[in-house]
């Protein structure tokens, strides 16, 4: 199933749309500034299943030590 | 004559007599800057032999925490004692992380130096009885494992691709492939049948850049079909490991060569994974001289790095006991310069090691958990070895270059990691007990790599004797 499209996604808490703003993550002590949807009120962020298992993996894979 | 280290107190172990292989108390003794393994055997003697050469490194590496974790499935009995009980029993300490299936006896090459003793003259596993294996591995660990195909030389087998399907179909995620590296260099049509199968890895074996090296090594002229074997494992997309037997007199003078050509040879070469030798099969008891161990290894790359590259850069195994192995990855400038991914931290994923280590204590065969760790080990191997990502399979993203740029550093790090393989003279069987690396045995059972090879010094073997044997067929339901 591909994921929904921005403005079907709507932020239960809030009963807002999400907007795409920026991001601050970080895993194993590096940080990432990134692009995802997030709740213009309670900064709630959506992260789609198809990035968590795609590249979002990857990269944390590629962060992992043995 | 024999003495111990104030600093370092004798730490009592067990290990085997190198004549007769009964299990023998043993100690770690510091004598000079080096550990030995010292033990005696009422009828045989005493035997000392170097395991670690750096006290202060070996302080170091001991220095972690360690993670335990029950096998899920014990198919055999604790009865006569460690080594002697593999299958695995209730008291392994650690689950199965890679495990090989040896799926030919044959082999295109005659080594001086080959813990399998393969030669011309062989045979294969059937494909049933391979499938036999894949099914009892599969339920022995739930899939959870990495799968090298090993020998022998399995290349040998024209139905190699078939086998690497074999595995997939089961749900093994990761399969990698033990080779001489021969055939990869003069059939690429094999090479693309291997990875269009699924092939992840080849481990190939390279134990240096000159023919002067293979000559003394594996008896044949073999720079440039390593050379051919790597390029056509590049064009299929299939990741290389460079695996060095480390032999003193002979390569350890290469150390640094073996990199130089991994750096020239990225992203196709992932990694090189060092193995000092050990004595398997017929031979007299070796020298002091005639061993390296894994910290000499360290200190020849860090000597290598001109300044780049530290100690410190290299850490022991989380999953494995610590004096198996080190590991350091590397980023590589646009000028092959080699700089530590450093402050990773050693846990990660948010699991503390110490959960596991006391779930080991009280779950007993059949209830324990998958380990996180070896989660963790096989997602780190996983990573690395496998070929880095190609472009069109990771296309930049609007918003997400942060990952992206992650991603495409990938194609220039390079992992350099070392194993320790026991032989029946440096056999400790508190690593043995941790050991994560398995072979299926021909009826199955799953045995601890430096087990399944361990051979007395008339070469008489405690498991691979029985494997030589015909299989047994399965049961009629």
């Amino acid at each position: 199933m591909s994921a929904p499209a921005l403005g079907d996604l709507v932020c239960v808490a809030c009963d807002r749309p999400l907007e795409v703003g920026r991001v601050v993550g970080s895993y194993l002590g590096q940080r990432f500034e990134v692009d995802l949807p997030r709740c213009p009120g309670c900064g709630f962020v959506y992260v789609s299943e198809e990035l968590a298992s795609g590249k979002m993996l990857k990269v944390e894979q590629a962060l992992e030590d043995k | 004559m024999t003495c111990s280290c104030p600093g370092f107190p004798d730490e009592p172990t067990e290990s085997v007599c190198p004549v007769c292989l009964a299990t023998i108390p043993a100690v770690r003794r510091a004598i000079g800057d080096a550990v030995h393994l010292v033990k005696t055997c009422p009828t045989h003697g005493t035997f000392s032999v170097p395991v670690w050469r750096g006290l202060a490194s070996r302080v170091r590496w001991g220095a972690g925490a360690r993670t335990f974790a029950q096998p899920p499935v014990c198919a055999t009995p604790v009865s006569k004692g460690c080594p002697h009980d593999c299958g695995l029993c209730p008291d392994h300490r650690q689950q199965s992380c890679c495990v090989l299936l040896e799926v030919t006896s044959r082999c295109d090459l005659a080594c001086p130096v080959c813990f399998a003793s393969a030669g011309r003259h062989g045979r294969d596993a059937s494909l049933a009885e391979i499938d036999r294996s894949l099914d009892t591995l599969l339920e022995a660990t739930g899939g959870r494992v990495h799968v090298q195909l090993s020998g022998g030389e399995p290349t040998v087998r024209d139905d190699l691709p078939e086998i690497v399907r074999r595995v997939h179909a089961r749900g093994f995620e990761f399969v990698q492939l033990n080779t001489n590296g021969i055939r990869l260099a003069r059939d690429p049509a094999y090479v693309e049948a291997l990875a269009a199968a699924g092939l992840d890895c080849v481990f190939l074996q390279f134990d240096g850049v000159t023919d002067a090296v293979h000559r003394a090594l594996r008896g044949a002229r073999l720079a440039a079909l390593k050379e051919h074997a790597v390029a056509s494992c590049g064009n299929a997309g299939i990741g290389v490991v460079l695996v060095p037997t480390v032999v003193p007199g002979v390569n350890d003078g290469e150390i640094g060569a073996i990199v130089d050509f991994a750096v020239a040879h990225l992203p196709e070469v992932r990694a090189v994974h060092f193995q000092p030798i050990a004595y398997f099969g017929r031979c007299p008891e070796p020298s002091a001289d005639a061993r390296i161990t894994l910290p000499e290894i360290v200190e020849r790359l860090v000597a290598y790095g001109a300044g780049t590259i530290r100690f410190d850069d290299f850490r022991p195994g989380s999953v494995e006991n610590p004096y198996c192995s080190f590991s350091g990855r590397f980023r590589v400038d646009a000028s092959g310069r080699l700089r530590a991914e450093r402050d990773a931290p050693a846990a990660c994923c948010g699991v503390s090691v110490e959960p596991v280590a006391k779930a080991a204590k009280s779950a007993c065969c059949g209830s324990s958990t998958p380990s996180p760790d070896v989660a963790r080990a096989r997602r780190y191997v996983a990573g690395q070895w496998r070929a880095a990502p190609s472009p069109s399979v990771d296309t930049p993203a609007a918003g997400l270059d942060a990952f992206d740029a992650i991603l495409a550093a990938r194609s220039h790090t390079l992992s350099l990691s070392g194993m320790a393989f026991q032989d029946a003279w440096t056999l400790d069987l508190d690593r043995v007990r941790q050991c994560h690396i398995h072979v299926v045995a021909p009826d199955t059972r799953l045995v601890p790599f430096c087990a399944f090879n361990l051979t007395a010094i008339d070469g008489r073997s405690l498991y691979r004797d029985q494997a030589a044997a015909p299989a047994p067929a399965p049961a009629e339901a």
